[in-house]
């Protein structure tokens, strides 16, 4: 495995895991992404901030 | 001159495996300390549970003055999940992932779903309960906010137990299975009582902010002891990773599961005792109250006793069953108790002795723990290590949606024996019929499951037949799905 070419400097992960590992990135970010957003507008709903 | 890059390139590559959250090998003896970090994923199950059903149910009724059925209906929201569970144990056994894992990315995604119904879970009951500026705004907003909320933590909850018991049957052989699910039971107990203590001490002088302030902390914590437990769990399987894509469809693989001898009836032996024991749960403390006039402390003691006695029934099968014991044994001892302790609850109604319904509540706690121990193990050795995931999935959704209708017939049939006309006679007439059809469930049960106890040795799910038996089962169910 030490000689694949795919690999991905410098993690040692070759392409298709480390796009899998990135993929998990961007999903998590896009799923708190819109809790947070949910979250803030029925905070808004409740106390609103802005007029 | 010094290299800074071959120092700097060397330090990475051997620092990079210690904060990757996936173990680089799979070792063939799991230390306890290990199980016991992945047996951590229960605690928080039991905290979502006791937070849902026992603090919000509360919570909502009396402080946010939200209407009792619109309550009852939102907290049954995530058992529409529950029959979902065999799909996603099928998932996350067929996940194909380049990195070779298949359990961690569910356990992951479960998380984020708890976190996420979590953390919007205040603030949707504060709109739906008309807190502030939110009594104009429309009603919509409140209902689906909270149903939103409900359905995640739902669904989060089922996919990390599912997933999480896969992962933890994975990692242990096959006679240590037995100990695995004690350890799991009694990790939910505990999750389950430290956090009533926890909630019942942190929302004892409500306020709004107090409740958003406990709804995200358990997100946070949630996050945090669920990362805690996965960290370096499962192992990085290149073989599986660079297996060319199978394409079994779900339909072909339950086939296979549901084709194995035996497996049908376990799963309606596993519906009937959870329905049966399930009843109880949350008709014994009103009966104490109620027909026996015991105090709210004493009536808490109940549920004490409950898990005392589900402690002893998990200790006494985790050893019997580690040391070789069947699993239809335990399940069919533990039904077998639970009818004469239903028994003991009609009768203490009749005298009106206190003592005797604890002693009853101790004696349904302990068939109840035998029996949940003896069916999950059952449900563990029944199936070949490719399809763990989905038969534990199976495990859940049955047992999830029985206990979850066992729950609500129990309150719907006192409900109707309480509104019928002429009834009423004594306090204890709602709850005979129900401790009544608990009694007639096990018995059922325990018919259903005799024949797999007489039947053979394979059919028994005891610890005898694990190779050989194994390979067949692979045989028919995965590894050769129809054309």
């Amino acid at each position: 495995m030490s000689n694949d070419p795919d690999k991905v400097w410098p993690t040692g992960l070759n392409l298709r895991e480390a796009e899998e590992v990135h993929s998990y990135l961007i999903d998590g970010t896009r799923v708190f992404g819109v809790i947070a957003l949910i979250a803030h507008l029925l905070v808004a709903v409740t106390t609103p901030w802005l007029g | 001159m010094f290299d800074y890059k071959r120092f700097a390139l060397g330090r990475i590559a051997s620092l990079s495996t210690g904060y990757l959250p996936f173990a680089d090998v799979a070792s063939d003896a799991v230390p306890l300390s290990r199980l016991l970090r992945l047996s951590l994923f229960q605690v928080t199950v039991g905290m979502a549970l006791v937070l849902v059903v026992g603090t919000l149910n509360r919570v909502m009724i009396v402080e946010l003055r939200v209407p009792a059925t619109l309550v009852a209906v939102m907290l049954a929201l995530p058992l529409v999940f529950a029959p979902f569970r065999a799909l996603i144990g099928f998932r996350s056994d067929t996940f194909r992932s380049a990195l070779g894992l298949r359990r961690l990315p569910y356990i992951w995604k479960g998380t984020m779903l708890q976190f996420g119904g979590f953390a919007i879970m205040p603030f949707a009951l504060l709109v739906l309960s008309g807190y502030g500026e939110a009594v104009d705004a429309p009603r919509w907003i409140g209902l689906s906010a909270a149903a939103l909320a409900f359905l995640l933590v739902g669904a989060g909850v089922h996919m990390v137990q599912t997933v999480g018991l896969a992962l933890a049957t994975d990692l242990m052989p096959e006679a240590d299975q037995p100990r695995v699910v004690g350890l799991m039971y009694v990790m939910l107990l505990v999750g389950m009582i430290v956090s009533a203590f926890a909630y019942g001490a942190l929302l004892e002088t409500y306020t709004p902010g107090r409740l958003i302030q406990v709804i995200q902390g358990t997100a946070v914590l949630t996050v945090a002891i669920n990362g805690i437990a996965m960290w370096k769990q499962e192992a990085r399987n290149r073989s599986r990773a660079n297996a060319p894509p199978q394409a079994y469809s779900f339909r072909d693989s339950w086939a296979g599961l549901t084709d194995r001898a035996g497996m049908i009836r376990l799963l309606a032996v596993i519906g009937l005792g959870t329905a049966g024991f399930g009843m109880a749960d949350v008709l014994l403390e009103p009966f104490g109250g109620q027909v026996l006039a015991m105090t709210v402390a004493q009536t808490t003691r109940l549920t004490v006793v409950l898990a005392l006695g589900s402690l002893l029934g998990f200790g006494l099968a985790s050893r019997w069953l580690g040391r070789g014991g069947r699993a239809m044994d335990a399940v069919c001892l533990g039904a077998v108790i639970g009818i004469p302790a239903f028994g003991l609850v009609l009768v203490s109604a009749l005298v009106l002795s206190a003592p005797l319904l604890v002693a009853a509540t101790l004696l349904a706690g302990f068939g109840a723990g035998l029996f949940g121990h003896g069916s999950l193990t059952a449900t563990m050795r029944a199936a070949p290590r490719e399809q763990i995931g989905l038969s534990l999935g199976a495990w859940g959704a049955v047992q999830a949606t029985a206990a979850g209708l066992a729950i609500a017939t129990g309150g719907v049939i006192r409900d109707l024996v309480l509104a019928a006309p002429g009834a009423g006679a004594t306090s204890a007439s709602p709850y005979i019929p129900v401790f009544a059809l608990e009694g007639g469930l096990l018995l059922l049960a325990v018919i259903v499951a005799l024949p797999l106890r007489r039947g053979d040795p394979a059919a028994a799910f005891g610890p005898a037949r694990a190779g050989a038996a194994d390979k067949t089962g692979a045989g028919c169910g995965l590894a050769a799905p129809g054309p």
